[in-house]
C-alpha cells in the first residue's frame, strides 16, 4: 500500500527519503491512482508503514521565509463585529425554539403505517409513491406537503431579509442564506405549524453552536459564528479530549483507509462515520460514547479507499421530541446501502427501507463489491434524501450506472432517479433492466437549496475516464459538471459544464456553496483544475465571466473527440502556470537530471494537453485538484473565499490494450482487489487503452517528486473582486527528512493536501489536510499560522467547530489517508481553550 | 616519522583517488544523461557540468592541482546557471547547489594531498 518508497537506489536513496509527499490525491474517486503506487512501487519494497513514507528529502537547506513561523508573530486582532454575536445568540434562540416546535406533531402514529409499507419489497416502487410525488415528495407524511409548500413562501420573504442584511453591513450580505434562513427560523416558533408558513426550515438547524450539516450551515459555507476563540487566545488552545472509534483496518484493508470524516454535532452529541460506516455518538464536551451502529461492511466493499466522509441528520417536523428517529441519522455505505438510525440512541430507523437499511444496488446490476460505493454524505432537500454513489475508476466502460437517485427521507421509498442517459428511468428501469451503465457519476457531496427545491450535484467524469470517443452525447453533456435538479422530481434543471468532453479524470471532487452574489443567489464552483465559478443557482449562468481558450491538440489518440476550445473561469483559478523544465526538481542533480529528461521526452503543451500511448503525457494540474473534496469556505462577513489546493501534476500514459496486463473488478478473483491497486495499470476494459497514471509525477527510482515544491496552498480570495488577499504554501516538512527520519523542521514547503478549512467568526481558519500531520489556526487577515498542534495520524479531514456550554470546540478527524501516506488512525480529537 | 608521513599520504592518497573516481562515476552519469537532455532539446548545463566533473575526477586521479581549478570552474558556472535559472527559490536551488558545493569542499580538502604530491 503506501507506495513508499524506502529502499531506493543507494545514492539517491541516501538523499532522497522522502518523497511521498507529493501525490496528493484525493479522492477514492480517483482510483486511478492506484496505479500511481505501482509505479513508484516497483523498484522498492514496498514498507507498509505510512509514516516513514511521508518525509520529504528537503532537510535542512531551505528555508521559506515567509511561512516557517507557527508562532504567532503578528496578532492581527480580528474583528469584532458586533453582527456575530448577535448571530450566535439567535442561533441559540432558534435551536430551543425548535426544540419547542417538536413536540406538537405525533408522528409515532403515522410512522408505524411506513413501516409496513417499506417491509414490502422496494424492489418496484409501488406505483402509488410515484403518484404521491407530485403533491410533494413527502407524500407519505400526511403533514409534509404542508411543511413543503413553506419553502415557497419563504422564498420569497428572503429577498427581503436579505436586503435588510445588506443594508446594514455590506460584508454580511453573503451570509444571506443563513441569515436569511435564521430570519424565518427566528420567527418559525411564533408562526408554529399553524400556518404553512412555519415552513420546513424551521427544522432546519443553523450552524453556531451546533454543526449540523456536513458543509457547517445547509449552504455549506463552512463558516461557524462562533468567536470565543480568537487570534489572540488561540495560542492556549489545548486538546479537550480525543475519541478513538475503534475502526482501524484489517490485515485485508491494509492501505485501504482514508477516514476523511466531518462529524456532525446536534445539542450535545457528535455524529459520525468512522472508515467503515460504524455510527457513533459521542459526547461533544466528553468524548465519552454514548452509543454505536455497525452496518457490518466487510472489507470487500472497500473501493478505492474506506472512506466516509459524512453523515446527514434529519428531524422529522412530524415528530414529537422523544419518539425514536424524531431526529435520525443517515449515511451512505460502502457496501451501498442508505442506513437510518435514531440520533439519539442508535436504534434502527424501522419506518426507514427495510428496517432502516435502503439497498441502492437494486437496479444497478451485478453486486461486485467495492465497485459502487458511497463515501459521501446524502442530502436532503425538502424531505427527499437525495444521493448518488461513487463508481470505482478505471475499471471498464461497461461501469455501474452513475444514476443519481431520491428517497423520502422517512420511509426510504423510492421517489425518483435522474439517469442521464436514459430519461425514461425516471421511476425505476423496466423490469429485468438496469440504469445506464457507465454514466458520469457523482462521489462527492452535493448540495441542497429548500428555497428554490434544487439539488445541486458536482458530476464526475464518465467510464472510462481517459478515452472518450465511445461516449454517448448525453454522458458528454453532463460529464464534470455542475447539474440542478428538481429536488422533488429529479428534472434537469440547468448544467454548468467545467472541461468538455473530459479524459483526465477531472471529476468535480468540492462540494459547492451556496451564497448570495451581489444579490442574487448564487452557487460556488470549484473544480479539480482550480477554477472557481461563481453561477445564478437558479439559472446556472455565470456571474463572473467565464472565458473560452484553445486547447492543446497534440494527442493523436482521438483528436477529433478532443475540444477544440475549453472554459475556464476569468474570475479566479488555483492553477499555475504550466510547468518548464526547469520546474523539475529531486535531491540531486542527477535525479533532477532524470526528471528533465522525462519532461522532455513526455508529450505536454500546457493545461489539458491530450492523452498519448506512445509517450507519456504530463496532466498539471493532475486529478488531485485545485480544489478537491474538502471544497472552499465562505466567510460572509470578511467576503473572502478560503480554498486550499494541490498544485501537482501527474504523468500518465494510455497504455495499448495488448500490453494492458490487469482486469477489471468484475473479473478479478476474491482477494485480488487489494493488490490490484499495486496493479500496473488500471485496465479502463471496453477501450482501446488501459491507464496508468503516475499521481504527483515521481521519479520512479527514487519516489522523490519531479517537480519542485511547493506540492499545496491556502489562499484568501475576495469574493467581490476575485483577487487574491494572501496565497501561502500550506504544510511543514517536519515529517520529513534524509533517510525518512522526521526533521521536525517548522519550514513551510507545502505538501500536497486533502481535506478543507473551517472558519469561524473569531476571525481563524482551522486546517490539517496537509501531510504534516499538523491541525493550525491561521490568521484570516493575514494568512499566519498563529497555532498548531501534532495530531496523531493524518489529518485528512474537514474540521468543525461548535459549543456546549458555553465553550467553543474545534474537532478533527486524525484518521489519516493511504494515498497522502499519512499515519491510519481512529481518532477524533477535540481542542478548546482552557476553562 | 617518515612512515607515518608517507602513512598519512597513503590515506590521503587514497581519499583522493575515492574522490576522483567518484567523480568520474557521477559525471560519466551526468554526461550521459545530459547528452541525452541535449538530444531531446534540453538544457546544455548537464552536458558540460557532467564534462567538468569527468575531467576533474581525471585529474585528481593524476594528482594534479588543475583539478581543482576546472571544478572551480564547474561549480562557478552552476552557481551561476542556477540562480539565472530559478533565482532565489530555495526549494529549486536544492538539487543544483546542494551536491556541487558538497563536492567542491570535498575537492578543496584534497588540495594538502594534491600540494604533497607536487
Amino acid at each position: 500500500m503506501s507506495y513508499r518508497s524506502v529502499s531506493m537506489i543507494a545514492l539517491v536513496a541516501t538523499l532522497a527519503a522522502p518523497p511521498a509527499v507529493l501525490m496528493a490525491q484525493d479522492e477514492p474517486a480517483d482510483d486511478t491512482t492506484t496505479e500511481a503506487p505501482a509505479t513508484d512501487a516497483a523498484p522498492d519494497t514496498d514498507e507498509v508503514a505510512p509514516d516513514a513514507a511521508t518525509e520529504d528529502a528537503p532537510a535542512a537547506e531551505a528555508v521559506e521565509p515567509t511561512e516557517d513561523a507557527a508562532e504567532p508573530l503578528e496578532e492581527v486582532v480580528d474583528d469584532e463585529e458586533a453582527p456575530e454575536t448577535e448571530a450566535t445568540e439567535t442561533d441559540a434562540a432558534e435551536s430551543d425554539a425548535v426544540t419547542e416546535d417538536a413536540p406538537e406533531a405525533d408522528a409515532a402514529t403515522e410512522d408505524a403505517p411506513e413501516a409496513e409499507d417499506d417491509a414490502a419489497p422496494e424492489a418496484e416502487e409501488p406505483a402509488a409513491a410515484e403518484a404521491e410525488e407530485p403533491a410533494e415528495d413527502a407524500a407519505p407524511e400526511a403533514e409534509e406537503p404542508a411543511a413543503e409548500m413553506d419553502s415557497a413562501p419563504e422564498a420569497e420573504d428572503e429577498p427581503e431579509a436579505e436586503d435588510a442584511t445588506e443594508a446594514d453591513a455590506s460584508e454580511e450580505a453573503a451570509t444571506e442564506d443563513s441569515t436569511a434562513e435564521d430570519a424565518d427560523t427566528a420567527e418559525a416558533p411564533e408562526e408554529a405549524d399553524a400556518a404553512p408558513d412555519a415552513s420546513m426550515a424551521s427544522v432546519l438547524p443553523d450552524v453556531g453552536a451546533d454543526w449540523p450539516f456536513y458543509g457547517g450551515d445547509a449552504a455549506a459555507t463552512r463558516f461557524s459564528p462562533l468567536d470565543q476563540i480568537t487570534a489572540e487566545n488561540v495560542g492556549e488552545l489545548e486538546q479537550a479530549f480525543v475519541f478513538r472509534t475503534g475502526d482501524m483496518p484489517s490485515e485485508a484493508a491494509d492501505g485501504k483507509y482514508a477516514a476523511e470524516t466531518t462529524p456532525l454535532k446536534l445539542g450535545n452529541d457528535l455524529l459520525l462515520c468512522s472508515a467503515k460506516n460504524i455510527l457513533i455518538s459521542i459526547d461533544g464536551a466528553t468524548g465519552e460514547e454514548n452509543w454505536r451502529f455497525d452496518p457490518g461492511v466487510p472489507d470487500e466493499a472497500i473501493p478505492y479507499s474506506a472512506s466516509c466522509r459524512g453523515v446527514t441528520a434529519y428531524t422529522n417536523p412530524e415528530a414529537a421530541e422523544g419518539d425514536i428517529c424524531a431526529t435520525r441519522v443517515i449515511e451512505g455505505t460502502l457496501d451501498a446501502k442508505l442506513v437510518a438510525v435514531d440520533a439519539a440512541t442508535g436504534a434502527p430507523c424501522e419506518d426507514f427501507g427495510e428496517n432502516g437499511t435502503v439497498d441502492l444496488w437494486q437496479d444497478i446490476g451485478e453486486r461486485v463489491p467495492g465497485w459502487y460505493a458511497v463515501t459521501a454524505p446524502p442530502v436532503v432537500v425538502n424531505g427527499v434524501l437525495i444521493t448518488g454513489a461513487q463508481v470505482k475508476d478505471g475499471q471498464a466502460e461497461d461501469a455501474p450506472s452513475g444514476v443519481i437517485r431520491g428517497y423520502d427521507v422517512l420511509t426510504g421509498e423510492f421517489q425518483w432517479a435522474w439517469d442521464l442517459a436514459n430519461p425514461d428511468n425516471s421511476d425505476g428501469p423496466a423490469e429485468g433492466e438496469v440504469y445506464t451503465r457507465g454514466t458520469p457519476n457523482m462521489w462527492t457531496a452535493a448540495v441542497g437549496d429548500e428555497e428554490l427545491d434544487m439539488v445541486y450535484l458536482p458530476m464526475g467524469n464518465s467510464s472510462v475516464d481517459y478515452y472518450g470517443s465511445n461516449r454517448t452525447e448525453a454522458e458528454n453533456e453532463f460529464a464534470t459538471s455542475l447539474v440542478a435538479l428538481n429536488a422533488a422530481t429529479g428534472e434537469v434543471e440547468w448544467s454548468f459544464q467545467t472541461v468538455r468532453h473530459d479524459v483526465w479524470d477531472y471529476d468535480l471532487g468540492s462540494q459547492s456553496t451556496l451564497i448570495d452574489y451581489q444579490g442574487t443567489p448564487a452557487i460556488i464552483l470549484p473544480s479539480k483544475q482550480g477554477d472557481i465559478y461563481i453561477l445564478d443557482r437558479a439559472t446556472g449562468e455565470p456571474l463572473t465571466p467565464v472565458d473560452e481558450v484553445e486547447a492543446p491538440s497534440l494527442g493523436e489518440i482521438e483528436p477529433d473527440f478532443i475540444s477544440e476550445t475549453q472554459p475556464v473561469s476569468a474570475w479566479h483559478t488555483l492553477r499555475m502556470e504550466p510547468l518548464e523544465e526547469r520546474d523539475a526538481w529531486g535531491f540531486t542533480p542527477i535525479d533532477q537530471l532524470w526528471c528533465r529528461i522525462q519532461f522532455r521526452r513526455a508529450n505536454y503543451d500546457g493545461y489539458l494537453t491530450p492523452p498519448s500511448s506512445d509517450q507519456p503525457w504530463i496532466q498539471y494540474p493532475g486529478y488531485n485538484g485545485g480544489s478537491d473534496w474538502g471544497s472552499v469556505a465562505v466567510d460572509p462577513e470578511r467576503g473572502l473565499i478560503i480554498a486550499n489546493y494541490n498544485d501537482v501534476p501527474n504523468y500518465n500514459r494510455l497504455v495499448p490494450r495488448d500490453e494492458v496486463t490487469s482486469v477489471p473488478i468484475n473479473e478479478q478473483q476474491a482477494g485480488e482487489g487489494s493488490a490490484g491497486a499495486e496493479g500496473a495499470a488500471d485496465p479502463q476494459a471496453g477501450s482501446p487503452y488501459g491507464i496508468n497514471v503516475n499521481a504527483g509525477w515521481r521519479n520512479e527510482y527514487t519516489g522523490m517528486p519531479c517537480v519542485r515544491p511547493p506540492y499545496g496552498g491556502i489562499r484568501a480570495i475576495d469574493i467581490e473582486t476575485g483577487e487574491t488577499v494572501w496565497d501561502r504554501p500550506l504544510g511543514t516538512a517536519r515529517r520529513n527528512g534524509p533517510f525518512g527520519i522526521p526533521s521536525y523542521m517548522p519550514f513551510n514547503i507545502g505538501t500536497p493536501n486533502n481535506g478543507g478549512a473551517v472558519i469561524t467568526a473569531g476571525g481563524l481558519v482551522f486546517i490539517g489536510a496537509a501531510t504534516d500531520n499538523l491541525i493550525r489556526a491561521i490568521d484570516i487577515e493575514t494568512g499566519e499560522t498563529v497555532w498548531s498542534d501534532v495530531l496523531p495520524a493524518g489529518g485528512q479531514a474537514n474540521p468543525i467547530t461548535y459549543e456546549i456550554d458555553g465553550r467553543q470546540y474545534v474537532m478533527i478527524a486524525a484518521t489519516g489517508h493511504h494515498f497522502m501516506e499519512t499515519p491510519i488512525g481512529d481518532y477524533m480529537v477535540a481542542y478548546a481553550l482552557p476553562e | 616519522m617518515t612512515d607515518i608521513t608517507s602513512h598519512s599520504t597513503r590515506g590521503g592518497g587514497w581519499a583522493v583517488t575515492l574522490l576522483g573516481w567518484i567523480c568520474i562515476l557521477l559525471g560519466a552519469i551526468i554526461f550521459a544523461l545530459g547528452v541525452w537532455l541535449i538530444a531531446l532539446g534540453g538544457s546544455w548545463y548537464y552536458g558540460l557540468a557532467g564534462a567538468g566533473l569527468v575531467v576533474t575526477g581525471v585529474l585528481l586521479n593524476m594528482r594534479s592541482m588543475a583539478a581543482v581549478w576546472v571544478f572551480l570552474l564547474t561549480w562557478g558556472g552552476t552557481v551561476v546557471w542556477a540562480f539565472w535559472e530559478v533565482g532565489m527559490d530555495w526549494w529549486a536551488q536544492l538539487p543544483r547547489l546542494v551536491a556541487p558545493t558538497l563536492i567542491l569542499v570535498l575537492v578543496l580538502l584534497c588540495i594538502p594531498a594534491l600540494a604533497r604530491r607536487r
